[in-house]
């Protein structure tokens, strides 16, 4: 089920700053797989590109 | 057995506030407050209703009495097909935030806050957080929308986050960081005040490092700006499979509720704040006003009384003796914020202090201008206060005395008002400002010949040299 409210992306991720220490560890995992392109956000306009991974798993 | 409600098909008590959540609508008719939900609304409410919290938010009175209902006829309100009818109670009067204190919306804060983590000890959550779903019983804030229990789905961040910012913290840190009140943008703006405007008044080097103010404010701007084109969806996967869980959603809210509850505002001492003790009356001229007030007061029992300029409460207090609810309307922020403070601290829930002025009163907002009511659509009083207000409304507001008594007309109610002549010293005061016979209809006897027009004078006395109270009951 989708929430009614759009969450907005920057305000899930800050909680993890807003979460203080007990969010670290999480702040730095998600951070460190950005980092090593094992995971990248993918932004929307990347759909129109040609070479655009499938969004079909989304 | 669940009662038998009545036929609620027509479209005109549908509650024209409660489409934003397609799950769960809301009907108001004289035999109660219904809601309409869906199927996947009906599975929360029952994950809600076995639960411990239910019982206890229903015994402590934190969440509006809320009962299983059956409508002889269902309206077809939703998206999807309704499975389910519950029937609340009613509020005594609907309040919004742009019409609270400061005190009034932390303490809804607090509330909302309490709620949500006490919901997450039993896998439960708040799917928003939005202070139009907490209401009053007098100083006593009541949370009415139960359609916001949900079932939580463990690893996601809290949904209710940003919307808690913007209409809770942001205004909330407004006024006690800077002194702003927050009145003007929650009325200008139903959404509240997004995250890059919070940050453009709160990122002064003097600001930015108040409690609460680099994440929630200014960190979070600038993540709104650079994630704004990432998918929701993603990041919420991504957050759960790095290890977000329950346990962090509570300190996340536990660090808020520490960062709310360190929000102080010095309601600066206004020229209304002392009135009640420094006032131009004698005790004697106070004494006989108050007789004077709760003689007509206590003429009749009234369901609802207004007290229009209430300033300290005192002639508020009295008409509570003799009415159900008394909303106590004063323009002035600081006054109504020390109004609060001191009928929450007696818990008192008879008298609904607001911040309001006569001559700018909430006006009907939202989505084609029903989604939130003006102020005399909410319920128009029987017995209606207006002590000491005459002359700021028509002098320093510039109403003429009659449309300020075509107003008063209209609300149908008896009506004690005072008038102070244009020798009283408070009048000359006002008036001092001004070219010599400014606001020339503002004279007793013409104040007096326009109250008998509209109203039948049943009582009327001097409470001193320049003052006079009226007691009177609106003309057929």
């Amino acid at each position: 089920m989708l929430a009614y409210l759009d969450p907005g992306t920057g305000s899930m991720l800050v909680q993890l700053i807003v979460g203080g220490l007990a969010a670290a560890g999480v702040a730095v995992k998600l951070y460190w797989r950005r980092l090593t392109n094992v995971f990248r956000f993918r932004k929307d306009d990347d759909r129109r590109l040609p070479s655009a991974e499938s969004d079909q798993d989304g | 057995m669940a009662p038998r409600g009545p036929d609620l098909a027509a479209e005109r008590s549908v509650e024209p506030g409660s489409f934003r959540d397609p799950d769960s609508r809301v009907l108001v008719s004289p035999d109660g407050v219904f809601r309409v939900l869906s199927a996947a609304a009906m599975e929360d409410w029952t994950a809600l209703e076995a639960s411990r919290l239910w019982q206890d938010l229903q015994a402590d009175g934190r969440v509006v009495a809320t009962e299983r209902a059956e409508l002889d006829a269902v309206p077809d309100l939703l998206a999807t097909e309704p499975a389910g009818v519950l029937r609340h109670e009613r509020v005594p009067f609907v309040s919004y935030p742009y019409e609270w204190p400061f005190s009034m919306l932390k303490d809804a804060a607090l509330l909302q806050l309490e709620l949500t983590r006490r919901a997450l000890a039993e896998e439960l959550t708040l799917k928003d957080a939005s202070p139009y779903n907490v209401q009053w019983r007098g100083a006593a804030p009541v949370f009415i929308d139960v359609g916001s229990f949900e079932r939580l789905r463990p690893g996601e961040p809290w949904a209710g986050y940003r919307q808690f910012c913007m209409l809770y913290l942001y205004p909330l840190m407004l006024q006690a960081y800077k002194d702003l009140p927050f009145h003007a943008a929650l009325r200008g703006s139903l959404d509240g005040i997004p995250p890059g405007q919070a940050r453009a008044v709160l990122s002064g080097s003097g600001d930015r490092f108040r409690k609460g103010v680099l994440a929630n404010v200014v960190l979070h701007a600038r993540m709104e700006d650079r994630y704004a084109g990432v998918e929701g969806r993603q990041v919420k996967q991504e957050m759960r499979r790095a290890g977000f869980n329950t346990a962090l959603l509570d300190a996340t809210m536990g660090k808020l509720e520490r960062v709310v509850r360190g929000l102080e505002w010095k309601a600066g001492e206004t020229a209304w704040t002392g009135y009640g003790e420094d006032n131009s009356y004698d005790a004697d001229a106070a004494a006989r006003k108050a007789a004077f007030v709760r003689e007509a007061c206590a003429r009749r029992r009234s369901g609802l009384a207004w007290d229009v300029g209430c300033n300290d409460g005192a002639y508020a207090r009295i008409a509570a003796e003799h009415a159900d609810v008394v909303v106590a309307l004063d323009a002035d922020h600081a006054t109504v914020e020390k109004l609060y403070r001191r009928l929450r601290d007696e818990g008192r829930t008879d008298v609904l202090p607001l911040v309001m002025s006569v001559t700018d009163p909430s006006p009907d907002l939202g989505w084609r201008g029903r989604e939130r009511a003006s102020l005399e659509r909410r319920g128009t009083p029987d017995l209606a206060l207006c002590l000491a207000v005459v002359h700021h409304v028509c002098i320093t507001g510039n109403v003429p005395v009659r449309e300020l008594l075509d107003w008063l007309r209209s609300l149908d109610a008896t009506v004690v008002v005072e008038f102070p002549d244009r020798s009283d010293p408070m009048v000359q005061r006002l008036l001092s400002g001004k070219r010599d016979g400014a606001n020339p209809d503002y004279d007793r006897a013409a104040f007096e010949r326009a109250l008998e027009e509209r109203f039948a004078v049943d009582r009327s006395a001097a409470v001193s040299a320049t003052r006079t109270l009226y007691e009177a009951r609106p003309r057929a």
